[in-house]
């Protein structure tokens, strides 16, 4: 078993200290994908740095732009009523990552600084304009979630800075959206997931996100499929015409859990029949819910 | 070097050297002697090793020792109200064959408890989702289910008896 020395500053000035001083240490905020890491070996850091006592990282306020301290465990944002009302499809991301246990002490920043394409909870907040907070000793900054992931496992984090909370812009009544994924069998990693949201004027659409999960190294925003939605009649063709360009934008590859032809094709035919749903489809049922592979279940 | 941890237990103020890279797995089976909460996978997939932090489930081996400082953890030797009698969920358990070769039991039986702090009248639905992320490889999952639900309506019961009292 890898040894590691555990600390647990209680300010942001000790932890960047801890950082600097030690060189390789990690910060940590849930663990349970760090720590399952350092059991197999792939990482072995000389030192965690715990953010589970920095104040800065566990705070939910809920004013109109949700603050979330990126350290606060995702049971507790799953039981906020103000997060549930208002941004419903994050709460439905966060409602299938792991399993119960997870989701009591895995976070959200968690899930962003791992980066993993696959991670549940980006699609949703891509969808939804969220921002992050990253700061250093040397000072904070703000950027668009979508700038946040270079690669898999790679972010824009510069050395010794780290997230600080997750920004969600007012939500708007009108506003409609849903995070869909599939898996092989239940608690599993995603093969493919995605996230629309449409913003409606009656038929027409004022605003369109479209962001997928596990079919390109980092979790996608569509900007070019937003952009063909956006201004115009969502009409049953102008939806279907994205199929190509979604199958086109997108890079998936093949590993354990599908192949690459699959994700292109079933993400391309959900992204399809989402948007359909999000818009008020003729005779559309909610998506996911006509069979085939289960998503959930013990 | 080892750092000496406080926290309350079963509702039992203790304390502990652990080292710094312990889980709070260790802790509980190693020290302080507790091996009722069992270590299966290790790594946050089967659920054996699930106790309470501060009333919610989680898994101890993925539960830095660390992090209990100051904390509530109760394990599923805090359950039975008094020696050798067993809580309405232990009971249950036993009566619907709920157990086999009781490996993943402990576990089964804190997310339950979990469950059944918050929510004293699950439907069958709340008690899947509830039990996610906890394996059990002999039984399946009827006999647990019917056993949690049986808790609840034993649970449910007594509190409407201590009202009428």
């Amino acid at each position: 078993m890898h040894r590691y020395d555990y600390h647990k500053p209680t300010s942001l000035a000790q932890a960047w200290q801890l950082a600097e001083e030690i060189p390789g240490a990690r910060f940590v905020a849930g663990g349970t994908d760090l720590l399952v890491r350092i059991k197999h070996g792939h990482q072995r850091p000389p030192a965690l740095i715990s953010l589970r006592a920095l104040p800065e990282l566990q705070v939910l306020d809920e004013a109109e732009e949700l603050r979330i301290g990126a350290a606060v465990p995702m049971g507790r944002l799953l039981r906020s009523e103000a997060l549930q009302q208002r941004y419903p499809v994050l709460a439905e991301a966060m409602a299938v990552l792991g399993s119960p246990q997870i989701r009591n002490v895995a976070t959200l920043g968690g899930n962003l600084c791992n980066a993993s394409p696959a991670a549940d909870t980006a699609p949703a907040l891509l969808v939804l304009d969220a921002r992050v907070e990253l700061a250093s000793a040397a000072g904070s900054r703000q950027l668009p979630l979508a700038q946040f992931f270079c690669g898999p496992g790679e972010t824009s984090l510069a050395p010794g800075e780290l997230m600080t909370c997750i920004v969600l812009p007012p939500s708007k009544p009108g506003c409609r959206a849903r995070y869909l994924r599939k898996t092989r069998v239940g608690m599993d990693l995603a093969k493919l997931s995605l996230a629309a949201l449409l913003e409606l004027d009656g038929a027409r659409c004022l605003k369109a996100r479209l962001a997928v999960g596990a079919v390109a190294p980092v979790p996608l925003r569509l900007k070019e499929v937003e952009r063909a939605l956006e201004g115009q009649l969502l009409s049953d063709a102008l939806i279907e015409a994205q199929r190509s360009a979604v199958q086109r934008l997108v890079a998936p590859i093949d590993d354990l859990r599908s192949t690459a032809d699959y994700r292109r094709q079933v993400l391309a035919a959900l992204a399809v029949r989402l948007l359909r749903e999000l818009r008020g489809a003729v005779g559309g049922g909610r998506v996911g819910e006509e069979g085939g592979e289960s998503e959930e279940g013990a | 070097m080892m750092t000496e941890i406080r926290f309350e237990l079963n509702g039992e103020p203790v304390s502990a050297l652990v080292a710094s890279h312990w889980r709070l797995l260790d802790v509980l089976r190693g020290p302080l002697g507790l091996t009722g909460t069992k270590e299966g996978c290790g790594e946050g997939e089967c659920g054996a090793c699930t106790v309470l932090v501060d009333g919610q489930a989680v898994n101890a081996c993925l539960y830095p020792a660390m992090e209990a400082e100051g904390r509530c953890v109760r394990s599923i030797e805090g359950l039975s109200p008094a020696p050798r009698e067993l809580s309405p969920l232990q009971r249950a358990f036993t009566e619907h064959g709920a157990i086999q070769c009781g490996f993943c039991t402990p576990g089964m039986i804190m997310a339950a408890q979990a469950l059944l702090d918050q929510n004293n009248a699950p439907c069958e639905q709340d008690i899947r989702d509830a039990l996610q992320g906890n394996l059990c490889r002999c039984t399946g999952y009827v006999q647990i289910v019917a056993a949690v639900q049986q808790a609840a309506l034993a649970l449910n019961g007594a509190e409407r008896g201590e009202r009428h009292e």
